[in-house]
């Protein structure tokens, strides 16, 4: 019995020729000494049409540029050099069937160029092509996806409080819930004072330190699970209160306003005497009443107008308006 | 630790901005726009002194690019740049805006060919004008911090860096980055050898 | 034939140098070969001689090799003057053919200079 696996004659050929991959050897002058199969196939040139010829003269368009550097580094130099399918999409012109030849539509490739020790002649080196269209399609859809989620994320970036894609999501489905439920609906529209006087003192750095303190004090004082506090805009929060009246949703609005002035964030930037210099909020309720749904645009209407209000009065302060 | 006179220095320095020369001008082919690199300057370190310069990157990690080449002297040669740089250039070189946090797998591989660009052109160049043949291996990717891929790139206790500061220029970027060949005492004689052979020549004593 | 001629080269590493000044003095053993690190200094030296060629290292500190070639055009306009790098660019062979300039290829090699050389004569 044959202890010995036997390599028979014409195996390596056959190997050459069936291998999934493009295989060229060429000489020390370049001329195309091996054509694999595979090369054959996707060139559109059988081996007997290139063999022998200067491989920069079957592709003319690849001299001076990488595979051409690559092929003088191997043959010269002694040096394996890769052609990466990010830097060059598709060097050689070989396609994956007639259709895409005629389309035009190259097969998307990996490049190794590594030089060949030959017995009795000057050194060689053999050109290695990867057909990688399927890893670089796959890479693109991870791409894609990744980016689609990104854009679907809830949270803002800066406070890690939810941000308006989040709010307007809660918020749809908070009104057809109160609306289902026969529930009163609150909304708070709560909006830094002088803020753009404080980025303006303290600097934008300083500004985005105390929009995290602000939000995140905010965010504690809600005791609810089913409370929610978003990020509407630059200095804007606002809060949704589901199940709650009017004059309940008044007593929180008053307790967070209350809760931000304690934290006596010096504010030297506002206008003189304005909260005694520190960091205040003006807050606009609104409510939808049990049996009186309205638009969820309404609702945001009204809170909005009762935060101007709010503004407009001085500050620091609560202010309702009801749809 | 390794002394060489001036002109030795001058002559290693001046041999690596031909290969960086050369690999700039592989990338600009590649981009079609003007890229640029020099070696502003080159060191010899010990290892530790080697992980430390390139470890001022604020614990953040380091993209290395590793090739081992024998024959007329051993090296295992090393292209680093901080992470975000080398993703820089990935992007810079493929043009794209993608914002990414991570080096995806084809950059890690776009970065490998530039990696075996201006590895082999550097020592190329070293090895043409000293008239020496080397066997280079395939490029190998590492991210990790410098002192993993100092060590896992081979050395062992008695062994020196040589390292060149890179500045790579493409567009209106400016990326500062490190070759490192390290170096055991045999290869460092052989090359302080080669560079006096050099030398002797091109002054028309040899 | 051989009457004493004056090359010029200009680069900030004095090894680049040297090997220019051997291969010119092998082809040419009674020329004058002049050095000067920087631009600054080549413009100094250009105006006290006539140069018959002008190597100029592309990549210099101070003024760079394209600059110092653009006035030592006007300085020596019967100078042939060639940059010299590692790093051909497209961008800057069209600005040194707009100059009246030529390029040569780092590394410098005999055979470089000698076809250069061959082609002043």
């Amino acid at each position: 019995m044959d202890a010995v696996a036997t390599i028979h004659p014409g195996m390596l050929d056959s190997v050459f020729g069936v291998i999934d991959l493009g295989a060229v050897v060429l000489d020390h002058q370049r001329r195309v000494v091996l054509w694999n199969h595979w090369m054959s196939r996707h060139s559109g040139h059988e081996a007997g049409m290139v063999v022998g010829r200067d491989f920069f003269a079957v592709f003319p368009e690849l001299r001076g540029k990488r595979l051409d550097n690559a092929v003088l580094q191997a043959l010269r130099d002694n040096f394996p050099a890769v052609l990466s399918q990010t830097l060059h999409k598709a060097p050689i012109p070989l396609f994956a069937n007639h259709a895409a030849r005629t389309s035009g539509v190259r097969i998307q490739q990996a490049v190794a160029v590594t030089p060949l020790a030959v017995t009795g002649a000057a050194r060689h080196c053999l050109i290695q092509v990867s057909d990688v269209s399927a890893a670089v399609h796959r890479e693109r859809l991870l791409r894609d996806q990744a980016l689609e989620l990104r854009s679907q994320t809830f949270s803002d970036g800066l406070t890690g409080i939810a941000n308006r894609r989040h709010f307007d999501l809660a918020m749809e489905k908070e009104q057809r819930r109160a609306k289902r439920s026969a529930i009163a609906l609150t909304m708070l529209m709560i909006d830094i004072d002088f803020f753009k006087a404080y980025n303006d003192h303290y600097g934008h750095q300083q500004g985005d330190d105390t929009l995290i303190r602000v939000a995140g004090a905010l965010a504690a004082m809600l005791q609810r699970p089913q409370d929610l506090i978003a990020r509407y805009g630059g200095e804007e929060f606002v809060v949704i209160l589901p199940d709650m009246d009017s004059a309940s949703g008044a007593r929180v609005a008053e307790s967070l306003r209350q809760r931000i002035a304690q934290l006596a964030i010096p504010h030297a930037g506002a206008p003189g005497g304005h909260g005694s210099q520190r960091i205040t909020v003006s807050i606009g309720v609104a409510t939808q009443a049990p049996h009186q749904p309205v638009e969820v645009a309404a609702l945001i209407g009204a809170a909005d107008r009762a935060l101007y209000t709010a503004k407009r009065h001085g500050r620091n302060q609560v202010v309702i308006e009801n749809p | 630790m390794l002394e060489l006179s001036e002109l030795q220095h001058d002559a290693l320095v001046e041999i690596f901005n031909i290969g960086v020369g050369q690999a700039a001008r592989a990338m600009s082919e590649i981009v079609s726009e003007e890229v640029t690199m020099s070696v502003p300057s080159i060191r010899f370190l010990n290892r530790a002194d080697a992980a430390a310069m390139l470890g001022h990157t604020d614990g953040q990690r380091v993209c290395g690019v590793s090739q081992h080449y024998e024959g007329a002297f051993t090296t295992e040669a090393i292209l680093m740049f901080p992470e975000d740089k080398s993703l820089d250039i990935v992007r810079l070189m493929v043009g794209e805006a993608v914002p990414f946090t991570e080096l995806s797998e084809m950059e890690q591989e776009a970065m490998s060919e530039i990696g075996n660009i201006i590895l082999n052109s550097c020592v190329g160049t070293l090895a043409n004008l000293f008239e020496h043949e080397l066997r280079g291996s395939l490029p190998l990717y590492h991210l990790g911090s410098s002192e993993d891929i100092l060590s896992a790139t081979g050395g062992q206790a008695d062994t020196v860096v040589l390292m060149l500061h890179i500045d790579f220029i493409l567009e209106t970027h400016q990326i500062h980055g490190y070759v490192a060949f390290i170096l055991d005492l045999s290869a460092l004689d052989d090359l302080q050898a080669q560079v006096d052979r050099f030398l002797a020549k091109i002054e028309g004593r040899g | 034939m051989n009457d004493s001629k004056t090359v010029l080269v200009v680069d900030d590493s004095r090894v680049s140098r040297m090997m220019a000044r051997q291969f010119i003095l092998a082809r040419q053993p009674g020329w004058l070969v002049e050095e000067a690190a920087t631009g600054e200094q080549a413009l100094e030296m250009a105006q006290a001689m006539s140069p018959v060629l002008i190597l100029v290292d592309v990549n210099m500190p101070g003024m760079g090799g394209l600059a110092a070639a653009g006035h030592l055009r006007v300085m020596c306009p019967h100078a042939h003057i060639s940059l010299v790098t590692a790093n051909v660019q497209n961008t800057t062979r069209n600005r040194a053919s707009q100059m009246g300039i030529g390029f040569m290829e780092k590394p410098i090699t005999e055979e470089r200079i000698h076809a250069l050389l061959g082609a002043l004569e």
